[in-house]
């Protein structure tokens, strides 16, 4: 295989993964919030653009529509999920992508079932050749992640993120400070579900397809290593994690051809997965990067104000 | 003739067989430092839980400002300007002194989604504001120096100012304040007494749980005193202490 496309390939991967990865910092980094079925809102995201795209929708338009869907579903899904206990959301939201999968795949009628459908990519070039086509799909990607970063960025140096990270340090004070718990869960939830949407079009474009077994479970935990492992309420620190875990994957996957095991290769990289999250949580558990405080302009010179007048004085 | 400013009437609430909060009804009027003051366990904090809207009493009903919020959530209860510092700091430990004040701050423009991604010059303005005034309010406290240090890094003492000090940044009509003075070395204890009343000019108004009775009765122009869930006493705070329900109260509980 041509190793320059290989590695372009690597790099789309890193920055659809890292869009996934963005939104669930947004609800468990940011707002606490344990989404265990990121999957789900990734597939909605995915299939609403394979079938949009069919009727000749602009790519755009099937992206913005796989966000607006997946918010739809995010905010559905949250509006009861919410009430219950945090574990309780978990398990809600986990069966809810497994359900969703397991919809998809035996109606055939909506997207092919087990075959899928195939999805013609957002933007073709005539008779350019796979790595063109590879270039292409990373500015696109690295567009709508630059777009998904400069929104939660934003968000989480503003008091609307400083209210999240209040409910998610102690959500009774907080509400008893005025903020009004359920709505800015129920907010986040739906803001990340939109960003995961996005994330999910931009898949079904660059492998041309959609399929269930493309929304395995498995994917919702991948995105959760790479939120722990490079530092939750730390978006550089996700987009880190995204990195170093699709690297670490196509490591494992390709340590499979030379290595001889005892176990069946294919689940490997899982098992090595398990152990990285083990390290990760028992040897820094706040993960690589660690949480980025809040940064305002009126804090930032508030703070710059005061340690300038203190150089003074020493 | 004027209502008070809150009035609780006849308010129970118990836990399983325990009547944490018994039959209360109480009035506190506005201005100055109104106190409660009971041995551990008589329901002054659960008092406090029900008032604020964590606990939703299971009879009677509470009224500020003349309309009932015994079914209001806690958020629109902050809203109508009643506040509280808990008896145990409930701190956002991760973020800093000044971010734990920031949240606290009543209208903050930029507390909305949309607002704080569309009206960025809005709420930046407003906050340099919001600034001033928090760290005015840490100097009360004597934590002024600790601003931008994150509030796990705090004293236990220097927590439960900064808990006091949030309630006061919420620019509250009712204060509730659960033992501000406890863990707090006496001399600073009084002087947040003396603050405390300072800043009842302002138009706010305290209702105070306190064990350190020589500081509270110094301040308060009216007490309470409670009793296995119940109100046993009530008065100025000379007439209190020579009240024969309050001995016995105190008494009692050796
Ligand atoms: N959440 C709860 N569940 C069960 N019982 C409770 C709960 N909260 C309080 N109680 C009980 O209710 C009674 C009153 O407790 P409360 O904390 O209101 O007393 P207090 O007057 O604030 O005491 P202290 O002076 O020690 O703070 C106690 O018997 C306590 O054990
Ligand atoms: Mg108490």
């Amino acid at each position: 295989m041509d190793p320059l496309l290989y590695v372009l390939d690597l790099i789309v991967y890193i920055g659809i993964f890292g869009i996934v990865a963005l939104s669930l910092n947004l609800e468990f980094g940011f707002a606490g919030l344990a989404n265990f079925g990121k999957v789900a809102f990734f597939l909605i995201g995915a299939y609403t653009y394979a079938l949009l795209s069919q009727t000749g929708l602009p790519f755009y338009l099937c992206l913005i529509a796989g966000a607006l869907i997946s918010a739809i579903f995010g905010l559905l899904i949250s509006l009861p999920a919410l009430r219950l206990r945090a574990d309780y959301l978990a398990i809600v939201v986990l069966a809810f992508g497994e359900i969703l999968r397991l919809i998809v795949k035996s109606e055939d009628w909506i997207a092919g079932g087990d075959w899928g459908v195939t999805v013609s990519p957002a933007i073709s070039l005539m008779g350019a050749s796979h790595r063109v086509d590879a270039l292409v799909n990373i500015g696109l990607v690295y567009f709508c992640l630059f777009i998904c970063f400069l929104v939660v960025q934003l968000l989480a140096n503003s008091p609307y993120g400083r209210a999240m990270r209040a409910i998610r340090e102690d959500e009774v004070a907080a509400e008893a400070l005025g903020k009004d718990r359920a709505k800015y869960k129920a907010q986040a939830f739906m803001l990340g579900s939109a960003i995961a949407g996005v994330a999910g079009g931009l898949y079904a474009q660059y492998l041309q397809c959609v399929l269930p077994g493309m929304f395995m479970p498995m994917v919702t935990f991948t995105v959760w290593i790479m939120v722990l492992l490079g530092g939750p309420a730390n978006n550089w620190g996700v987009l880190l994690g995204a990195g170093l875990v699709e690297l670490f994957d196509r490591g494992a996957n390709m340590a499979k051809d030379y290595l001889i095991l005892p176990i069946d290769p294919s689940s490997l990289q899982y098992i090595l997965f398990g152990a990285l999250i083990i390290f990760v949580l028992l040897y820094r558990p706040q993960g690589l990067l660690k949480e980025s405080r809040i940064k305002t302009k009126a804090i930032e010179l508030a703070r710059y104000g005061r340690s300038a007048t203190k150089n003074k004085g020493s | 003739m004027e209502r008070p400013l809150l009035e609780i009437r006849e308010v129970s609430k118990h836990f399983g067989g325990v009547y944490a909060v018994n039959g209360v009804s109480l009035d506190v009027k506005q201005g100055g430092i109104c106190g409660l003051v009971g041995p551990n366990g008589s329901g002054k904090t659960t008092l406090f839980n029900t008032i604020l809207g964590l606990y939703r009493p299971d009879q009677g009903n509470i009224y500020f400002n003349s309309s009932c919020i015994s079914n209001l959530a806690p958020h629109q209860i902050y809203a109508l300007g009643l506040v509280n510092a808990f008896q145990l700091p409930r701190l956002f430990l991760q973020m800093s002194v000044l971010d734990n004040m920031l949240v606290a701050a009543r209208g903050h423009q930029g507390d909305r989604l949309l607002n704080s991604l569309f009206l960025r010059r809005k709420w930046q303005e407003q906050e340099k504001g919001l600034i001033q005034e928090a760290l005015d309010i840490l100097e009360l406290v004597e934590l002024d120096k600790w601003a931008f240090s994150p509030a796990s890094e705090l004293s236990g003492g220097q927590r439960k100012l900064l808990e006091v000090a949030r309630g006061l940044m919420a620019k509250p009509t009712l204060l509730l304040l659960d033992e501000p003075a406890a863990g707090i070395n006496p001399v600073l204890g009084r002087s947040i007494f003396q603050k405390l009343k300072d800043f009842s000019h302002n138009g706010t108004t305290f209702f105070i749980v306190e064990h350190r009775l020589e500081i509270l009765f110094e301040f308060a122009s009216w007490v309470y005193v409670m009793d296995k869930g119940r109100t046993v006493a009530a008065g100025q705070p000379q007439v209190i202490i020579d009240d024969p329900a309050f001995y016995q109260v105190y008494l009692g509980e050796e």
